[in-house]
């Protein structure tokens, strides 16, 4: 049977972001996934440059709506490591309530939008309507919904009161409940399980070899998550458990984040319940010495790198993002071998994928010659 | 037959309404209020969104086959309410007469082929991968769709739609064929296009499917054909299995009022089936249809036999 190519993106209803995927395909099913990224380059990095390190964080934040939290607090590690500076206790407890807030958010919309994909759209009602309560916590303890500005470098901006970290537990215990609900649902409900099982299949030494990061990884048997392997704010003081699926597919990947709403969500409640005393920010000196520093934390999506270069002076020289996705985009194209078209939008939807975010790079080549991305991955090293 | 207009026109009144039943209904399972602002309770939102896509731009896409593209919307509103008229809603048919079951069952199959020809003849390529997935899934629920019908027409006897009603006043035929209407309850919700088998129109894999070109004037007759699609199957089920006009008292109530009723909650158990599964794909819906659906029809047209054999239902 001939192949021919089906094109998915830059516009396509399954894609909510302008990314293009070239699916090779013999009869129904896909052989070949060639990918071309770059249409959402903002040229921020290059911002970066223009920026103090306060307000810096604050574009950072920007990177991504939806996993805001972990880049402010990515930001703000790099900066303090560069500027040699710890924060207190309190700022630490208060960032990583943020983050994990920020998770369960992020994996709330997510299972909101795999239950779209899958065409179940009154799971995807009932998850952003818990998201909704997670959203106002936020709004409630950091005065935004969506880009907070409450972690800056040297600690937060704002402090958590008594009222509102007894109103955090609340919360957290609903969430909690709830989590265990979609639990229990996404491994009765049988439509659910019929197009997720055994779809979009990633061995371990597969995931391993395309440097797999986050829920993918976890997804595919790998014990990697960056909050065990190198704990950063509060987390170093608590018993984390990581979760680990051995399933290798769609659906070991959803209840991979399932379940971690559930932890994320005993994170909060543990630490809204010790809040430590003290102080919430230190006053970071102007200018940094010089210096180079990287942070990795795990944001929703997987581990978020950041790269920080300072040459003296109240700017840093060079700033380097890379965020999870792009870090799953080849562990995608594998995922996608094999597949069936009808399942694509859901295997695309696996990896929670923030393509807007990813853009750091766009090759433009006047010859016209198309380069695909794992060549141009090969070239830059990354 | 002064009335026949008054029962068309109310056919077209009752579709509407019980696209907003559906709406409702759905929403609040799904935590949301759905329409609420134009008449009592959103009654009239469908009537509104009808005519604001009467007046929308109409566009006919180059690509497309003309002819094709622009009869079949005016078309497909008359299957299901041909179909209507077949079913003694009104407590008696517009036009009954022996043998209308399979004219009924005709008009729902050219309904679906219909779908594929404006699919086809829309010249975009969602469109036709929507239309081929309609045929297709076409493939997989039609026999046992049909297999499901003909019990009721062998307890009763007859091959006519109302007949098949009017013979039901001591048992539901739903009891004794019980498999058989889960049989068709499964089927109805592939002929009527919603969640688990909204194969033809998933709107995360091709766009609106084979709507995915038609615009204005003609979205509007395609969304008025699916409502009366919705009110025909409702119809059938409930003159073929849930006993027609008759209800647990009769005398000052007319049938035609216990018809309305049953259809109206046949037409709520299909909104909920809609909203509690994930789609199906193309390949397991004509799997499982021939893999358990016909089985099972066909189960059931055994156990009747065996009913009869036994004498447990004396022969029509």
């Amino acid at each position: 049977m001939s192949v021919i190519q089906v094109p998915v993106g830059p516009q396509h209803p399954a894609l909510k972001e302008p990314e293009r995927f070239i699916l090779h395909v013999e009869g129904e099913s896909v052989v070949k996934v060639d990918v071309k990224i770059g249409y959402a380059h903002r040229g921020i990095e290059k911002i970066f440059e223009r920026k103090m390190y306060i307000p810096g964080v604050f574009v950072a934040e920007r990177i991504c709506g939806i996993c805001s939290a972990a880049h402010a607090v990515a930001y703000s590690l790099v900066v303090e490591k560069v500027a040699e500076v710890e924060p207190p206790e309190r700022a630490k407890a208060i960032r990583t309530i943020a983050f994990e807030l920020n998770r369960i958010q992020s994996h709330l919309l997510w299972l909101g939008i795999l239950a779209h994909e899958l065409g179940f759209d009154t799971l995807f009602m009932l998850t952003w309507r818990d998201r909704e309560l997670v959203l106002s916590l936020i709004e409630r303890l950091f005065g935004n919904r969506v880009t907070y500005g409450a972690v800056v470098p040297g600690g937060v901006r704002r402090d958590i009161s008594d009222a509102a970290a007894k109103e955090t537990v609340k919360v957290c215990e609903k969430i909690i409940e709830r989590a265990r609900e979609y639990l229990d649902l996404c491994l009765s409900e049988k439509t659910i399980v019929m197009r997720t099982e055994n779809i979009g299949i990633l061995k371990p030494h597969q995931s391993i070899a395309l440097c797999a990061v986050g829920p993918v990884a976890r997804g595919s048997a790998v014990r990697f998550d960056v909050r065990e392997d190198e704990p950063y704010d509060a987390l170093e003081l608590l018993d984390f458990q990581m979760v680990v699926e051995d399933g290798c597919d769609t659906l070991s990947r959803t209840l991979v984040r399932v379940k971690e709403t559930e932890v994320s969500a005993q994170i909060v409640k543990e630490l809204a319940k010790k809040l430590p005393a003290g102080p919430i920010k230190i006053r970071l000196p102007m200018k940094l010495p010089e210096g180079e520093a990287v942070s990795r934390v795990e944001a929703p999506r997987g581990e978020l790198f950041y790269y920080a270069v300072s040459k003296g002076g109240d700017k840093p020289y060079r700033m380097k993002v890379r965020t999870p996705t792009l870090a799953n985009i080849p562990a995608l194209c594998e995922m996608l071998k094999g597949c069936h078209i009808a399942d694509v939008p859901v295997i695309l939807a696996s990896i929670d994928p923030c393509f807007a975010c990813m853009d750091r790079v766009e090759v433009v080549d006047s010859s016209g010659r198309r380069r695909d991305l794992e060549e141009m991955l090969r070239r830059r090293g990354v | 037959m002064w009335w026949i207009p008054g029962a068309l026109a109310f056919f077209i009144v009752f579709a509407f309404f019980i696209e907003w039943v559906d709406r409702r209904f759905v929403a609040r399972l799904q935590d949301r209020y759905g329409p609420i602002y134009t008449g009592t309770g959103g009654v009239l939102q469908p009537w509104a969104d009808f005519i604001k896509l009467l007046s929308k731009e109409d566009i006919t896409p180059a690509a497309s086959d003309k002819v094709l593209f622009r009869l079949a919307p005016l078309v497909l509103p008359i299957f299901p309410i041909v179909g209507l008229c077949l079913t003694p809603i009104l407590g008696k048919p517009i036009i009954g007469f022996d043998g209308d079951l399979i004219v009924a069952f005709f008009l729902m199959s050219v309904y679906t082929i219909m779908i594929f020809i404006a699919g086809y003849g829309s010249g975009n390529s969602f469109g036709i991968v929507g239309g081929t997935r309609a045929a297709l899934q076409m493939l997989g629920y039609e026999v046992p769709f049909a297999l499901a019908m003909i019990g009721p027409a062998i307890l009763a006897g007859t091959l006519s739609i109302s007949e098949i009603a009017y013979s039901q006043s001591n048992i539901w035929y739903a009891i004794p064929l019980a498999l058989g209407f889960a049989v068709f309850m499964v089927c109805s919700l592939a002929e009527v296009d919603v969640v688990p088998f909204d194969i033809p129109h998933a709107k995360q894999e091709i766009v609106a499917g084979w709507e995915t070109e038609y615009s204005g004037r003609k979205l509007a007759l395609i969304h008025l054909a699916e409502n009366l699609e919705m009110v025909f199957i409702s119809a059938l089920a409930t003159a073929l299995f849930l006993g027609g006009g008759y209800g647990p008292f009769s005398p000052p109530i007319p049938p035609a009022v216990w018809f309305i009723i049953k259809t109206l909650i046949v037409a709520i158990v299909i909104s909920n089936l809609r909203a509690i599964f994930a789609r199906f794909k193309i390949i397991t819906l004509v799997e499982w249809s021939w893999k358990y659906l016909l089985p099972l029809a066909i189960v059931q047209l055994l156990v009747l036999e065996l009913f009869f054999e036994l004498g447990v239902i004396p022969w029509p």
